[in-house]
């Protein structure tokens, strides 16, 4: 199995750390296995997601599911989009939504940052608190004025439960529920 | 290159594809099997519900829509096992009442067969793969041998939410499952981990690596993945398939034939295979006379319902993805009233992870921020689930269907249009609120229910008694090509409202002996 500052050397590589929770970033020119936690301790680079989509995904996942951010929804997000379709481990591959997915975040990250724009005239990650709350709010039940992009509700759904996925689907995050993880072939590391 | 031509080839390596090729192996045919996705085995079934969404559809994109799209995404499968490596092993019986439905109720459409015909196959199938669970306690169930093994564990959640029932007077029962209680012929005993959903690596749950395909494959059945299947080859005639074409792993465009073709790629898969295949006399498609290939596609809706037990520790990441007890107090079609139709089963007390589609953190989904943060502190220790699968009504307009999106080898991709008619969202209103009154009366506190959600796959290409009505016949053999089959949920002219893979393996059974003693000239 491989570490997680193995340098990955192949397709059958990758798979491997994609199934250990490990996924493909570049840090320093050279590309590693690295949890998306780890990515963003380490400053690795994003292979698809632009700076200002970052922050938008970052706040974004924070307002929906606290502790997001610091568990690296960015980077996983980003390393996972660009791996092909039957290799995604993101929630929006349950969504019917048609991949390539990399369109689907960007158009809907933006359109949440025109949307704070038009209405507190900054970017989403700019708002305090209970502003992006207010912006957050209506998106499940599609009740949003002045939206422009894919189905808010969908974009919603999606990013809740990638953050979800890393704040509280990880055995780390099973250990601090208190509750077992108890698994048949154990993730060999944390996400 | 598949090699020399076999005497069968079947598209699809999930529970009806394995079926077909232990069968036909065992009978001394060549058997080769086309599967489009990755060749899983045990150990690749890793404990995560974010590792297991490698196991759904991976191939080329399916559309979704309808007034109630159902979940392509989350309902197919992608590789060896097909959406049965994911499935829960849930294995109710359909009822006597499922295959009359239109001559009971002027409703939706008849089997051309009937409980009596398939009940061998179900005992059969059952003693094969091993059940665990209690005929006796299931009150409701058909006539048929008890189960093999006794009743999977219990846990606090199932027996909390029982005693609603209970005092609703109404009756639970061990759901009948398709896991090991105990050790059966050399395979291993559930230790109730819940990860299900991610595949069970020890081969208690009985998905296809561990029942039908290790058997296939120790008779010599010959499976291929990485091969996506894009239309059939005509025989001499309309009447005759002589193979397929397929894309390869390294992308070429190839042949393969056989004396029999069987189509096991799925309910959507299967008609667009049959879509696309056009030629002199398959003007809409192979098999298709009828026009009816792609419609009546089926799901179940799902009344999903909650509530929290603050003075117990309800184990809800205990046990199994399926359910622990059943209740079909409300089976009958017209038992809810108020204008709901159609057949209803509880699911209670499934294992529930914190994330994932059905996971604790979509249980209330609107919550967020520090709210969620409390709810998530609060659920993973005291809240309980259940769900009430209700029966889709079959009707015409819910259909499989090609786009002008270009697909592999030149196809048309497909997509799915699916809304339940009312009297089905009725149903599913109705067990809602049935529902919240169990938990109510569990004693649960704030109990609620979630919106509406569906699960499975069925119909598409119905087996019926004439070339008219349907594109099969009851063994699945389609009634305008003699050596092509079609099998799996899709032959389904109703849904009942029982998951559907013990009646999937059990229709595969009686086709595949039927073939065997019926081969095509």
């Amino acid at each position: 199995m491989p570490s997680a500052s193995r340098p990955a050397s192949d397709r059958r590589t990758v798979l491997a750390g994609g199934a250990a929770g490990l996924l493909l970033f570049t840090l320093g020119g050279c590309d590693k296995l690295m949890t998306a936690r780890e990515a963003r301790e380490q400053g690795a680079d994003f292979r698809n997601l632009t700076a200002q989509e970052t922050r938008t995904l970052e706040a974004f996942g924070e307002v929906l599911v606290p502790g997001a951010t610091e568990a690296g929804i960015a980077h996983f997000v980003d390393a996972n989009l660009v791996r092909p379709h039957a290799d995604c481990l993101l929630t929006i591959r349950y969504l019917d939504v048609p991949p390539p997915y990399g369109a689907f975040y960007a158009a809907g990250l933006k359109a949440l940052d025109d949307l704070a724009r038009a209405s507190a005239g900054k970017g989403f990650a700019d708002l305090d608190g209970a502003g992006a709350a207010d912006l957050v709010r209506p998106m499940l039940a599609g009740q949003m004025s002045g939206w422009n992009g894919p189905p808010a509700p969908l974009l919603y759904l999606a990013v809740r439960s990638d953050a979800a996925d890393l704040v509280y689907g990880t055995p780390d995050a099973f250990e601090r529920l208190g509750l077992p993880y108890v698994a048949h072939i154990e993730p060999p590391t944390t996400w | 290159m598949t090699g020399a031509r076999t005497d069968a080839l079947i598209v699809g390596a999930g529970a009806a594809g394995s079926l077909y090729a232990a069968r036909l192996a065992a009978a001394g045919k060549s058997v080769l099997v086309l599967e489009a996705g990755p060749a899983w085995k045990n150990e690749d079934l890793v404990s995560s519900l974010i590792w297991a969404r490698r196991l759904r559809w991976g191939g080329p994109p399916v559309a979704s829509g309808g007034d109630n799209p159902l979940g392509v995404g989350f309902n197919t499968g992608w590789g060896l096992g097909g959406a049965a490596l994911h499935h829960y092993g849930t294995w109710p019986r359909l009822m006597p009442s499922d295959f009359t439905m239109k001559s009971d109720h002027g409703q939706g459409l008849d089997w051309p067969i009937g409980y009596d015909d398939l009940r061998p196959f179900y005992d059969r199938v059952q003693e094969e793969v091993g059940i665990s669970g209690d005929a006796d306690e299931e009150v409701w169930r058909p006539a048929g041998a008890a189960y093999p093994l006794p009743p999977l564990e219990q846990f606090a959640q199932a027996r909390l939410v029982s005693a609603g029932f209970e005092k609703l007077g109404m009756k639970t029962a061990p759901s009948p499952m398709a896991i090991l209680s105990r050790p059966y012929k050399g395979r291993d005993a559930c230790i109730y981990d819940g990860w299900c959903d991610a595949g069970c690596p020890i081969g208690a749950l009985a998905n296809p690596l561990v029942t039908y395909q290790a058997a296939a494959r120790k008779a010599g059945a010959r499976f291929v993945t990485g091969t996506y299947v894009t239309r059939l080859i005509q025989g001499s005639n309309k009447g005759e398939v002589a193979g397929v074409e397929y894309i390869d792993g390294d992308g070429a465009a190839q042949r393969a034939e056989a004396d029999v073709v069987i189509l096991a790629a799925s309910t959507i898969g299967n008609p667009a295979i049959l879509l696309n295949s056009t030629g002199e006399g398959w003007d809409g498609g192979a098999a298709n006379s009828s026009g009816l290939v792609g419609r009546y596609v089926m799901g179940h809706s799902i009344a999903a319902v909650y509530g929290f037990f603050d003075d117990v520790e309800t184990q809800n990441y205990l046990g199994v993805s399926g359910a622990q007890r059943t209740n079909q107090d409300h089976y009958d079609k017209t038992s809810l009233g108020g204008g709901a139709f159609g057949s209803l089963q509880w699911q209670i007390g499934p294992a529930t992870k914190p994330n994932d589609l059905l996971g604790v953190a979509m249980a209330k989904a609107n919550l967020f921020g520090e709210d969620l943060t409390r709810f998530m502190d609060r659920a993973v220790h005291h809240m309980a689930v259940m769900f009430g699968f209700g029966e889709g009504l079959p009707v015409r307009e819910n259909r499989v269907e090609l786009t002008d999106a270009k697909g592999p080898g030149g196809t048309k991709l497909a997509r799915v249009v699916h809304g339940f008619p009312a009297p089905s969202m009725k149903l599913w209103e109705k067990a809602s609120e049935l529902g919240v009154r169990v938990m109510d009366a569990a004693g649960a506190a704030d109990p609620w229910s979630g919106p509406p959600a569906s699960a499975h796959l069925m119909g598409g290409t119905i087996m019926g008694s004439d070339s008219e009505t349907s594109v099969t016949d009851s063994y699945g053999r389609c009634h305008d090509v003699a050596n092509l089959f079609v099998a799996g949920p899709g032959l389904f002219p109703t849904g009942g409202a029982m998951n559907p893979n013990f009646t999937n393996h059990a229709v595969s059974l009686r086709g595949v002996e039927h073939l065997i003693g019926n081969w095509p000239k």
